[in-house]
């Protein structure tokens, strides 16, 4: 399994029957593991129907498939049908690449900082807030390495797999065509 | 793009032609008493050269040269982070394309195997992933299952849904479904279904270098104060 690391943390909030958390990300999302991961932000958002605003910090995430953004969408809908908010912060470029080109980035906000995403969830809700935070999209550059920071909660080992064998070949066209010309 | 030369052989001489050298009349010795019939002229024999392709050639052919890497890869979405490790090296090594379009075809590349796995292919079998790098023009990505999936489609059926959820107002709903539509269709110039002589399907992928879209990236990349221009 691909190695992702999910920890949780409280953000203090002086808004009565506001839960905020800090939801950090690390490794890579793929199929191999989102199923299983999913689960911890469900638990969360099962735990408190109303008012949960989270904030998914996305410094260390190198990588994420369609169906974690398809997860992301579906907690995006719980938590705002519970009146609650979603932000990201700290994208990597290449993830805000894929949440631009799906769409997602016009339903859920992202901030280049923790303090100005923080700023923009938890001001969203006080009385004096304006309608809606200002998106400022300034994604972090993804670093090339796998990144190194330490593990602070389930580690999911990755046992080493077998080589898969590449070899030269000369293709052969096969018989029935559908192309599609994209525009 | 990282290109490798091959080493040029010092001892190998460039072909020079040979000019022919022009038959010489015998000359006719003054004769004593004695007649001594002269030498009939022998037509001197004209020397061919072969020439062989020069060793600057040979490395232009080389660096043009369409380059093919195919892996068999398990049917286990197990192995999918190290396909995109390796999608993402060649992609930056191997080709022009820049680094926001490596890590693309990473994105490209995890999809169609994932698809590939879930729907084209049983435990146990392998699916097929083939780069085609054609140098200074485009890079071709096939990805060949098996066809024994549990929900047996064709070409034609994927191409019918491929078009209906590209429509602008169709609703994504639920966890799947977005990443041919949404990730491969919008990272690609084409992309065709072909029904293969063993039941399954093969996806194959097109991004020309010359897109606009590409330029304008690389023209990006090459401003980077990281890039330095060796003359």
């Amino acid at each position: 399994m691909t190695q992702v690391n999910i920890t949780i943390e409280d953000i203090p909030v002086t808004g009565q029957g506001i839960v905020a958390k800090l939801v950090k990300f690390q490794g890579q999302l793929d199929e191999s593991n989102v199923d299983e991961k999913s689960k911890l932000i469900y638990q969360i958002i099962e735990q408190n129907p109303q008012n949960l605003y989270l904030l998914f910090d996305f410094e260390e995430l190198e990588y994420m498939n369609s169906k974690s953004i398809g997860y992301l969408t579906d907690w995006y809908g719980k938590i705002t049908q519970g009146n609650g908010k979603l932000a990201i912060a700290k994208t990597r470029s290449n993830i805000l690449d894929i949440l631009q080109v799906v769409g997602l980035t016009q339903l859920i906000s992202c901030y280049p900082t923790l303090d100005e995403a923080k700023f923009a969830l938890l001001r969203a809700n006080s009385t004096t807030a304006p309608a809606e935070p200002t998106v400022s999209v300034s994604p972090v550059s993804p670093a090339v390495s796998p990144s190194s920071a330490p593990v602070q909660s389930s580690v999911t080992e990755t046992p080493a797999p077998v080589a898969p064998s590449i070899a030269q070949t000369a293709g052969n066209e096969p018989p029935t065509i559908q192309q599609i010309k994209l525009e | 793009m990282d290109n490798t030369q091959p080493q040029l052989n010092p001892t190998q001489p460039a072909a020079v032609p040979v000019a022919t050298p022009a038959p010489v009349a015998p000359q006719t010795p003054v004769q004593p008493q004695s007649v001594v019939p002269p030498i009939p002229s022998q037509p001197v024999p004209t020397q061919t050269v072969t020439t062989q392709p020069s060793t600057l050639s040979m490395i232009e052919n080389l660096a043009t040269r369409p380059i093919m890497i195919t892996i068999t890869l398990p049917t286990n979405a197990y192995f999918l982070s190290g396909i995109r490790d390796f999608t993402l090296g060649l992609i930056k090594n191997m080709t022009e394309f820049s680094e926001q379009w490596a890590f693309r075809f990473q994105s490209v590349v995890d999809e169609l195997c994932n698809n590939a796995i879930e729907y084209g292919s049983t435990p146990g079998q392998d699916i097929k992933i083939t780069f085609i790098s054609v140098p200074h023009q485009s890079i071709e990505i096939h990805i060949e299952d098996t066809g024994t999936g549990k929900n047996k489609v064709t070409a034609a059926d994927l191409t019918r849904m491929l078009e209906e959820k590209r429509k602008p107002n169709y609703e994504f709903k639920g966890l799947r479904g977005r990443g041919l539509a949404k990730i491969v269709a919008e990272w690609s110039d084409e992309l065709v279904f072909e029904d293969t002589e063993k039941g399954g399907i093969r996806v194959k992928i097109k991004k020309m270098l010359n897109d606009p879209k590409v330029q304008q990236d690389m023209a990006k990349y090459l401003e980077s104060p990281n890039h330095l221009v060796l003359s």
